[in-house]
């Protein structure tokens, strides 16, 4: 019902733009044309407000949930006039009930001022119609939702002129193409010039306007080839190739020879353009309802993308493997010579085919010679979306059902050296390598789920809830931080931000629980996880500086280790310690952090983007000289371009 | 009447139709804001209030008779947070330690509030 009403409305603006397009004629075939595409456009409005009345049905019976919807008006009231959808589809039927008003009242269009006036406003109502449409659709619900649904409109309104003119300007010049419509054909010659022109600004059109949604809506190859939405846009592309092939043979071949002698060559060459471009028509047809189905399936990066392929290429196979690397790049060089040539396929006239084909073979064999080391397996779930956030009591429930199931075989810390993995064939991964860094956490998750089975590792689908999976990943990812943080001292190293800090929940006494994520964007946070007694002086020294650290954007949260929840009374009343003491939540924290910094005080630095910077063990960062963790603060404040915020995935 | 005329005529009252609405909605985004406004002044200031708020006290200052306590959303007045209330009367710190948790009677003109009452609530 969508198809038909958007396809509809195209064949309305396709129509209307047509006719304006031919311009005005008194020839009676011409005239004959004229009336009949009016008549259309009278049948079309018709038509399509009443498919776009039945699309409201549908969506009200959709939105409300149950099929008598449809037909109660209080429902449809409220789809009509309190959501977006709604008033959008008021305005638009609005338009398309003015337009066919206006083609209902008989016009006298014999002189050139009227013409123009009547069937000009004729394409305006209905390109405002359509165009309309774009304020209800994905882009509505964009950041920027005004650039977001400009776009849009173009992207419409380009098909609505290309597509829709193909069929109206097909049946002129098969009115044209015969021997008694002979009268029209200056009219459709002139047609046929114009409509090339303006359907190569569309196509044009639609090509910058379809990347730059495309790119918002879909984001990624995964989301491209993985979801319902990018598949989709495949489609579209796949069909728009052969309309593409036939307007640029009917732009080179037919129109040029729809000027030559009438009997041999012009009306013959009429005749066949009308066939392809009606052909055309069909096609651009399929392609609209592609478009519409998209229309109503969620844009591609908010689904979980399922990878089709077997493997997937990354450059992070070339960390460690010279060999490989050196092959990339020399395929990659075979790769730019081959570009090369093919722009001098388009450039140079008279060797054309010969070097196309030279630049193809060359493309060609580069790709065999740089892709294949970059390739690494690949699963349906390699792009998956973490469902659990890397969050402390995600891993400190990931860390029980890591002792409960994994380490027999990869230990307990995750260096591969469990008793049980003794005398399997191929020994367990060694979850702290840097090698991990190659793998998604969507891997990981089809690896737990699915076992590997030629390396002797089982299946934890059936034992493991989706949630306890992405828990175990999450542990296996703090494993792996930890062992790269070893060496994190308690000094900030600039512009080297890669140690990701797991969020987490905390409350102090009866407040509202914040997140460290709260602070992101805003302000360093300066972890303490402190022991009393042995962290009082330390606890004390921060206290007096509150004031300097608060005045440099840097907020102290401090976690008792023992997480007592009395935590508050056992600091004391002197000093007067201001800052955070969490007493609710400090468990988890303090299971996750120790992980990264085991000592009985420990600090960390956490920087605006949520990034470890620097991990002080016990004494605590430099306790000596007080003003030398201001100091690294004010490091972290000269940072001049911040480190993206790190995703929520593993990489 | 001419074609051209009516095209005119009919353009026309399309501006004047989306202006129409753009003036209807701006005015009313207007008044909305206004009222949202009013409500928050006077929510804010001129009137006596009171509310009961529960805390932690992380710090007591008798020489000024100030308990800074980090405390929950106080409705219609400020978020959670931690900062330092004056008492109404000296005596009523000591019957809490830094520490307590507790509830206590906020009172006063904003921003004029003092703690009238406190109470350890466990």
């Amino acid at each position: 019902m969508r198809w038909a009403h958007l396809a509809l409305s195209v064949l309305l603006v396709g129509t209307a733009v047509s006719i304006l397009l031919a311009g005005r004629s008194d020839r009676p075939t011409a005239l004959g044309w004229e009336t009949r595409m009016l008549d259309a456009c009278r049948g079309l409005v018709v038509l399509a407000f009443a498919a776009g009345v039945a699309v409201l049905l549908l969506q009200t019976a959709l939105l409300e949930g149950r099929r008598a919807a449809a037909l109660d008006p209080g429902a449809l009231r409220r789809v009509l006039l309190e959501t977006r959808g709604g008033h959008v589809w008021l305005v638009r039927h609005g338009l398309l009930l003015l337009l066919a008003a206006f083609l209902a009242v008989p016009l006298d269009v014999r002189r050139r001022v009227d013409w123009r006036a009547a069937r000009g406003e004729t394409a305006l109502l209905g390109l405002a119609a359509l165009g309309a449409g774009a304020a209800a659709g994905h882009a509505a619900a964009l950041p920027g939702a005004l650039a977001a649904i400009a776009t849009d409109t173009v992207h419409v309104l380009a098909a609505g002129a290309w597509v829709g003119g193909l069929l109206p300007l097909a049946l002129l010049l098969r009115r044209a193409g015969r021997a008694e419509g002979a009268d029209a054909r200056p009219l459709a010659v002139l047609a046929a010039r114009r409509f090339s022109r303006l359907a190569l600004a569309c196509v044009l059109a639609l090509v910058a306007s379809g990347s730059v949604i495309a790119w918002a809506q879909v984001g990624s190859v995964a989301g491209l080839v993985g979801t319902a939405y990018g598949r989709l846009l495949l489609g579209k592309l796949a069909l728009l190739a052969p309309i593409l092939a036939l307007a640029a043979l009917n732009r080179r071949r037919h129109l040029p020879a729809l000027g030559g002698e009438a009997l041999r060559v012009g009306r013959p060459a009429m005749r066949r353009l009308a066939r392809f471009v009606a052909g055309e028509a069909a096609l651009a047809l399929a392609v609209l309802g592609l478009a519409a189905t998209m229309g109503f399936t969620p844009p591609a990066a908010h689904a979980e993308p399922d990878w089709p392929f077997a493997f997937r290429l990354s450059l992070e196979t070339l960390a460690d493997a010279p060999a490989r690397a050196a092959r990339a790049l020399v395929g990659s060089q075979v790769l730019v010579l081959g570009a090369v040539a093919a722009l001098a396929a388009l450039v140079v006239r008279r060797a054309r085919w010969p070097l196309l084909g030279g630049a193809l073979v060359v493309l060609g064999a580069g790709a065999a010679i740089a892709l294949p080391p970059l390739a690494i397996d690949a699963y349906p779930t390699t792009y998956v979306r973490p469902a659990v956030p890397y969050q402390a009591a995600s891993i400190v429930a990931g860390a029980a059902r890591y002792r409960e199931h994994c380490a027999v075989c990869h230990g307990p810390t995750g260096a591969g050296d469990g008793p049980g993995g003794l005398r399997l064939a191929r020994p367990p991964a060694d979850l702290r390598a840097p090698h991990t860094g190659q793998h998604t956490a969507g891997d990981l998750f089809w690896w737990i789920t699915r076992g590997i089975p030629r390396a002797g590792m089982p299946a934890f689908g059936a034992t493991l809830a989706a949630e306890e999976r992405w828990d175990v990943i999450n542990y296996v990812r703090a494993l792996s931080a930890a062992h790269a943080a070893r060496n994190m001292g308690p000094t900030v190293e600039p512009d080297r931000a890669w140690l990701v800090a797991p969020d987490f929940a905390y409350a102090v006494g009866p407040t509202p629980a914040r997140t460290l994520k709260d602070y992101r964007g805003r302000r360093v946070v300066l972890l303490t996880l402190y022991a009393l007694p042995g962290s009082r002086p330390r606890l004390a020294q921060l206290a007096d500086l509150y004031g300097s650290l608060t005045a440099l954007g840097a907020e102290v949260v401090a976690v008792p280790t023992d997480a007592a929840p009395d935590a508050l009374r056992r600091l004391g009343a002197a000093p007067r310690i201001l800052f955070p003491v969490v007493t609710e939540g400090a468990a988890d924290i303090v299971a996750a952090y120790r992980m990264l910094a085991a000592a009985p005080h420990a600090e960390l630095l956490i920087d605006r983007q949520g990034y470890v910077r620097a991990i002080g063990r016990g004494a605590g960062l430099a306790a000596a000289e007080p003003n030398a963790l201001l100091a690294e603060i004010q490091e972290l404040n000269a940072e001049k371009v911040p480190a993206p915020a790190p995703e929520e995935h593993v990489h | 009447m001419r074609a051209w005329k009516a095209a005119a005529l009919l353009n026309l009252a399309l501006l004047l139709g989306v202006g129409w609405g753009y003036v209807f909605w701006g005015a009313r985004t207007a008044r909305l804001e206004q009222e949202l406004r009013a409500a928050r002044g006077a929510a804010a200031a001129g009137v006596e209030r009171l509310w009961q708020v529960a805390g932690v006290v992380r710090a007591i200052v008798p020489e000024i008779n100030v308990l800074v306590i980090t405390h929950e959303d106080i409705p219609g007045y400020m978020p959670a947070m931690t900062m330092g209330f004056r008492a109404s009367a000296p005596k009523i710190h000591e019957a809490v330690a830094v520490g307590d948790a507790v509830r206590f009677t906020l009172q006063g003109v904003p921003p004029n509030v003092v703690i009238t009452a406190i109470e350890k609530t466990r």
